[in-house]
């Protein structure tokens, strides 16, 4: 397994209380990889954290690099959970991609040629000029996946950003995923807490709830009835990593 | 008419006051999208206190209403920022508390102070060459400000998460802004007043916004309609005989009325028969 993002007892708090707590996971280069977790589990505390949207305690290494170090050479395309925000802003989705190439030294012909190049890439380059307001739901999320990799990150950080989206979009949006992976040598970290689709793609699946769930107490988790009643008794954990003492354990289930 | 503009305190309010059109039009849609409108009603009201501490002690009370402004934008930021407690809420604690203050600070001055009631409502005749040298530095400060960092303002209030994330100084930027967001206030004060400036601090960004859906263009349509509000306030002011800042507030409330008149009716009508600009 190479290593790519390594977090070692990662502690972080929102809004004064723990929200994670000492975390440590290796997370696998060029993957697929999905956190899991209840709502308020701090899944969204551990992708900013990794993005170094927030403070904490312990150690994240990128590529063998201090995460703070590598996020000044490197900046990392993330996107955040879905809000209303951009309801009424005035960029278009043209602008909104330029926003990733912000580091880079180039004209403004080369900015926006390229920029039209990663709209294309999310099949959105027919609406360039189309205000982000004024687009739906789903084609947002994909003039911000054209955003991350404006960036040319190799590494995705996603927060739960399927919530909200019909099941036929949700598919869409994971083939999607897949080719922009292969296509782009990109590490996917990804967050949710619907089983759904999640696990049919991820090629890594671990659970957080404020501490990383033991495999097998997230085994069992799949099989709480709630779980059972909504996404039927084929669910299963596709992989789970579990570091403890600094050593890793791959399990398949 | 024209003989009118040769007068020099005419020429001073004119030049002044499109300075200051000028200024208010480039910062007032990143107040609007930044939902901070309340922000300018703040700092124009805690400018009053800097007005009546620079009177009660016989100093410049533009020094000291600019240094007041300056230092409340930063409270309010840092407040904000680092406390959790939302803006509105504390601006709206400290701008009661500074016109509290202010008057205070008045009352125990000894004298009649004419130039309080030009600081509350604008007053044409009291701009001095002073002002308009301020709002001339001010607008020089303000356009250094958008060349250098214009982009990176618009993607903070866009998006602050991904701004961090792509090496913008997110919070340097925040305060920054702040503290030209006060002093443009303090610029705006001199010419309509401390209780009206929040109107040309707002209204025109909020016609533009009903007009348009490009940044660049609501910047330019909210400059647009501060001058034309400043030069046909000041000349309604002169040939009806009343105050200067009321005068301006009707014609950028007319402006604002007639944007959500033409908002409607492309909403009414559809965007193919109304084009937005």
């Amino acid at each position: 397994m190479k290593r790519f993002l390594e977090i070692k007892s990662v502690t972080a708090r929102y809004d004064g209380h723990i929200a994670i707590s000492n975390i440590s996971i290796n997370l696998e280069l060029g993957k697929f990889h999905v956190i899991m977790g209840p709502n308020g589990g701090g899944k969204t505390t551990l992708i900013r954290a990794i993005a170094g949207l927030m403070p904490y305690n312990g150690k994240i290494t990128i590529e063998g690099v201090d995460a703070k170090r590598y996020r000044k050479e490197n900046p990392i395309g993330y996107l955040a959970q879905r809000g209303a925000q951009f309801y009424d802003f005035p960029l278009n989705a043209l602008e909104v991609v330029e926003m990733g190439r912000y580091r880079f030294k180039e004209t403004n012909h080369i900015r926006k040629e390229k920029s039209l190049r990663f709209l294309e890439e999310v099949k959105m380059s027919s609406h360039a000029n189309i205000p982000i307001g004024n687009l739906s739901g789903g084609q947002q999320q994909r003039v911000l996946i054209a955003r991350a990799l404006a960036t040319e990150s190799k590494l995705m950080l996603m927060d739960e950003p399927l919530t909200g989206m019909d099941p036929r979009t949700q598919s869409k949006f994971y083939e999607m995923l897949e080719r922009l992976k292969e296509e782009h040598s990109l590490t996917i970290i990804l967050s949710s807490h619907d089983l759904g689709f999640t696990t049919a793609y991820a090629e890594n699946v671990f659970c957080i709830n404020r501490r990383l769930v033991p495999h097998s107490e997230a085994v069992k988790l799949l099989k709480e009835p709630e779980v059972m009643k909504l996404y039927g008794p084929n669910i299963r954990l596709a992989k789970h990593y579990h570091i403890s003492s600094n050593e890793s354990e791959e399990k398949d289930v | 008419m024209f003989e009118v503009l040769k007068l020099p305190f005419m020429q001073r309010a004119l030049i002044g006051g499109e300075f200051v059109a000028i200024i208010a039009g480039m910062i007032s849609p990143i107040l609007v999208f930044r939902k901070m409108s309340f922000m300018s009603v703040g700092i124009s009201h805690g400018t009053f206190a800097g007005i009546a501490l620079g009177i009660f002690l016989g100093i410049s009370p533009l020094w000291s209403a600019m240094a007041f402004a300056v230092g409340l934008g930063l409270l309010i930021g840092f407040t904000s920022r680092t406390g959790k407690i939302s803006e509105d809420a504390t601006i709206g604690t400290l701008f009661s508390f500074s016109m509290a203050f202010g008057i205070v600070l008045i009352s125990l001055s000894k004298g009649y102070h004419p130039d309080v009631m030009g600081y509350l409502f604008g007053d044409l005749l009291a701009i001095s060459s002073s002002d308009v040298y301020f709002a001339g530095v001010i607008l020089f400060v303000t356009i250094l400000w958008y060349v250098f960092r214009g982009k990176a303002i618009v993607y903070t209030t866009f998006d602050e998460d991904f701004s961090k994330i792509i090496g913008i100084h997110v919070d340097l930027d925040y305060y920054i802004f702040m503290a030209i967001t006060a002093l443009i206030t303090v610029a705006v004060v001199r010419f309509v007043g401390v209780v009206l400036a929040s109107s040309i601090m707002i209204a025109p960004a909020a016609s533009a916004k009903m007009l348009s859906k490009k940044f660049s263009r609501i910047v330019v349509l909210a400059v647009f309609f501060g001058m034309i509000s400043i030069f046909l306030g000041i000349a309604f002011s002169f040939s009806l005989n009343i105050s200067s800042g009321p005068s301006v507030v009707f014609v950028v409330t007319t402006i604002f009325l007639i944007s959500l008149v033409l908002k409607w009716i492309r909403g009414k009508y559809g965007s193919k028969n109304v084009k937005m600009v």
